[in-house]
């Protein structure tokens, strides 16, 4: 017990990280009815054009505060300029298909993002870890940490309040609501899903963008981001139950901290820890920790 | 009798005109050289500049009229394909009839994979990287030759230039990536360190899987266990992660570090003052006592490719010349004729070459004697420095032909480092 502390505020901060992972993965799921494979890649370009922009930002001299408002905007930037596109010309066409359909369609805008990252920014790996910098350290129980993750954890606990909000406080959230419980009947009552969908989506490729851009001052980014962040978001999806946010989260706290808990005392189970997890909650809860049964018609 | 002598006439002016075409017939048109190393994926990191310094060196070559008038033409196979792909490359070079020899390969797995098979076809293979000291372990290879170092005595240094610059230290961390080179280096490093002091201990060990981004929790845990020496025989972008988020949290400060392939990211990671890095070897550009050549080499390095050789690329320059040098010895033995493919393996067989950056002796199991540069950082990027640095000689820290490699580092003792050249030596 001696790494109590250490332990829980690592887990907090890789928790953190994989619950931007998971949580738009989620939120896609639940709206559109779709299994994204193409999630990571959002992940791995919101990191990317993170760290372009602010690259060329920092070496023109800018204040280094300026760091944090430039990963926000970098997942916004990609958000807007992706979702709308990726929704219409390749995503709508798997509404109401079978997984397979829908995995193999986004699968396959995976591999296209996978080679198109590898043309255009090459084999090596990226930093600009001005954000971190400027934060500072912190001593927590005798081990330095970035101040940079621990605002990471504060940052993944206001998404998950910011995104209980949006759902049932705006207009937006409620016909959202309103489509993931019934689309028929929302369209029968003037709502557009159509719009509601792009709108999903496009949230969710934010929320995987700026995953990656706020792991990005700390981590880089290099190639096979994408491939390792879809691996991880897919289990803590699974775990917390698809399409349920409070699930992701508490998924990505039990992840995080199964993780480090494998570091600390197992290392050799680090790499199977979130699978394991996974295994033993879907033995016991086989739509996950907060999913429900469905009836499947035939 | 008019038309003989006419005819010896004939022939006697000819001769002095047909003679140099006879021999250029024995020569061939160029020097088949297939050359294997990682041109995409995680590990061009390490492959790409050894495949620079292969284009660079073989340039030069041919520019000075290649080897023994002879123009080296290379084919380059990319081994991020996989074992299987690199065997069935290698096989088709070697069957086509275009290769004439092999520098093969950076992946250690890939030259354990590749060796039999060059055996088998009966092609001269001469390895640039290929670490693992399991090569010749178990196993003849007489179509193989290891003209660099190999992990035990790569790793030994390390151990060594621990012992002799923080004789107190004796709690160890080590976080190598999860793999063979990882798993085999903690080995050889742990039995080095215990061997030089008995009191040494492993603190944390960590194996990280290769492409990991994020080495917070490993940095937590290493930090928890308060250790005096943190050994990482991590590379690439693993090694540029785990520096910046290392530095960062102060881990450089808090304990003697060691990166064994630190000086692969000094252009790139300000790495701070008196990390303990080197270059599994000699191939060091920029150390005191290096040659004009190996500068000029770096010069030229520069401009081409616009930074300058790490050490990955040096060691691939190196290879090329000792095969190079293999070419004239044996032409020279056989009295200026182009070589048979025996007379090159008989050449490469106990060959002793200098290289950009100091000598290598090829043993009579194949395997290299090269000497291991080790030093310090100096602080700042740019052109890579070091400081303290050491020259520790090649035959006194590779286990002798037959010896069973931990065995042999197990039998080390503290007076064995003691007696080593000392750091700082060298500059």
């Amino acid at each position: 017990m001696d790494f109590l502390l250490p332990m829980l505020v690592d887990g907090l901060a890789a928790s953190a990280l994989i619950f931007f992972i998971a949580v738009g993965l989620t939120l896609v799921f639940s709206v559109l009815r779709v299994l994204n494979v193409a999630h990571g890649s959002f992940y791995a370009v919101g990191a990317y054009v993170a760290v372009t922009i602010g690259g060329v930002v920092m070496s023109a001299g800018a204040p280094q505060w300026l760091s944090f408002p430039i990963l926000f905007l970098s997942a916004a930037l990609t958000a807007a300029l992706l979702g709308p596109v990726i929704e219409r010309t390749f995503i709508r066409f798997t509404y109401g298909k079978p997984e397979a359909v829908q995995i193999l369609v986004t699968f396959a805008l995976f591999l296209i993002f996978e080679d198109l990252q590898k043309l255009v920014f090459g084999v090596q790996a990226y930093y600009q870890d001005a954000a971190v910098n400027v934060l500072g350290i912190s001593d927590i129980g005798g081990i330095i940490y970035l101040n940079y993750q621990l605002l990471l954890i504060a940052l993944a606990a206001a998404v998950v309040v910011a995104l209980r909000v949006m759902l049932h406080h705006t207009r937006l959230g409620k016909m959202i609501v309103a489509v993931v419980a019934d689309p028929e009947v929302s369209a029968t009552l003037g709502i557009d899903t159509r719009r509601v969908y792009m709108a999903a989506f496009t949230i969710g490729v934010f929320l995987a963008a700026l995953g990656g851009a706020l792991a990005s001052p700390n981590s880089g980014v290099a190639p096979g981001l994408g491939a390792e962040a879809i691996v991880l978001g897919f289990a803590v999806a699974a775990i917390g139950g698809l399409g349920q946010i409070e699930g992701a989260a508490l998924a990505a706290v039990i992840v995080g901290i199964a993780r480090v808990l494998a570091i600390y005392y197992v290392p050799q189970l680090e790499p199977v820890a979130p699978y394991l997890v996974m295994l033993a909650v879907l033995l016991v809860r086989p739509y996950g920790l907060f999913g429900a049964a469905t009836q499947r018609k035939i | 009798m008019k038309a003989i002598v006419a005819a010896l006439s004939l022939a006697m002016t000819a001769a002095p005109m047909l003679a140099p075409a006879a021999l250029a017939q024995d020569k061939p048109e160029q020097l088949g050289m297939g050359i294997f190393t990682f041109a995409s994926g995680p590990a061009a990191a390490y492959g790409m500049p050894g495949r620079n310094a292969a284009e660079l060196m073989i340039e030069q070559i041919n520019a000075d009229g290649g080897i023994g008038g002879v123009p080296v033409a290379p084919t380059y196979v990319d081994e991020a394909q996989g074992g299987e792909g690199v065997v069935s490359e290698f096989r088709r070079l070697a069957g086509d009839g275009s290769t004439d020899i092999m520098v093969a390969a950076l992946s250690s797995g890939n030259c354990m994979a590749l060796a039999p098979i060059a055996d088998q076809l009966e092609m001269p293979m001469v390895t640039w990287n290929c670490d693992t000291h399991q090569l010749f372990l178990n196993a003849e290879h007489p179509y193989v030759f290891r003209p660099n170092s190999s992990t035990v005595p790569e790793f030994v240094a390390y151990a060594a230039y621990a012992a002799q610059k923080a004789p107190d230290a004796t709690r160890i961390a080590i976080i190598n990536p999860d793999y063979a080179f990882g798993h085999d280096a903690a080995a050889i490093f742990t039995a080095a360190m215990k061997a030089f002091n008995p009191n040494a201990e492993v603190v944390v060990e960590l194996f990280p899987k290769l492409g990991t981004q994020s080495f917070n929790t490993e940095i937590s845990r290493i930090a928890a266990a308060r250790p005096d020496i943190i050994f990482s025989n991590m590379w690439g972008g693993d090694l540029e992660s785990f520096a910046r988020q290392a530095s960062a949290r102060g881990l450089f400060r808090s304990s003697q570090v060691i990166l064994a392939l630190g000086e692969s990211i000094l252009q790139r990671v300000e790495l701070p003052e008196g990390v303990i890095v080197g270059v599994l070897g000699d191939s060091f550009w920029n150390a005191p006592d290096a040659k004009q050549e190996a500068l000029d080499f770096a010069a030229a390095y520069n401009e081409k490719f616009g930074d300058y050789p790490v050490f990955p690329g040096m060691k691939m320059a190196n290879t090329i010349l000792v095969v190079k040098t293999a070419y004239e010895a044996a032409m020279e033995a056989n009295g200026g004729t182009w070589p048979t493919k025996d007379e090159v393996l008989a050449a490469l067989d106990g060959i002793t070459a200098e290289t950009l950056t100091g000598t290598v002796t090829v043993r009579e199991d194949h395997d290299g004697i090269v000497d291991q540069i080790v030093g310090m950082t100096t602080g700042g990027t740019g052109t890579p420095e070091l400081a303290e640095m050491v020259r520790y000689p090649g035959a006194a820290i590779t286990p002798p032909v037959g010896a069973d490699p931990i065995e042999w580092v197990s039998t080390l003792t503290p007076e064995f480092a003691a007696e080593l050249p000392a750091p700082g030596s060298l500059n």
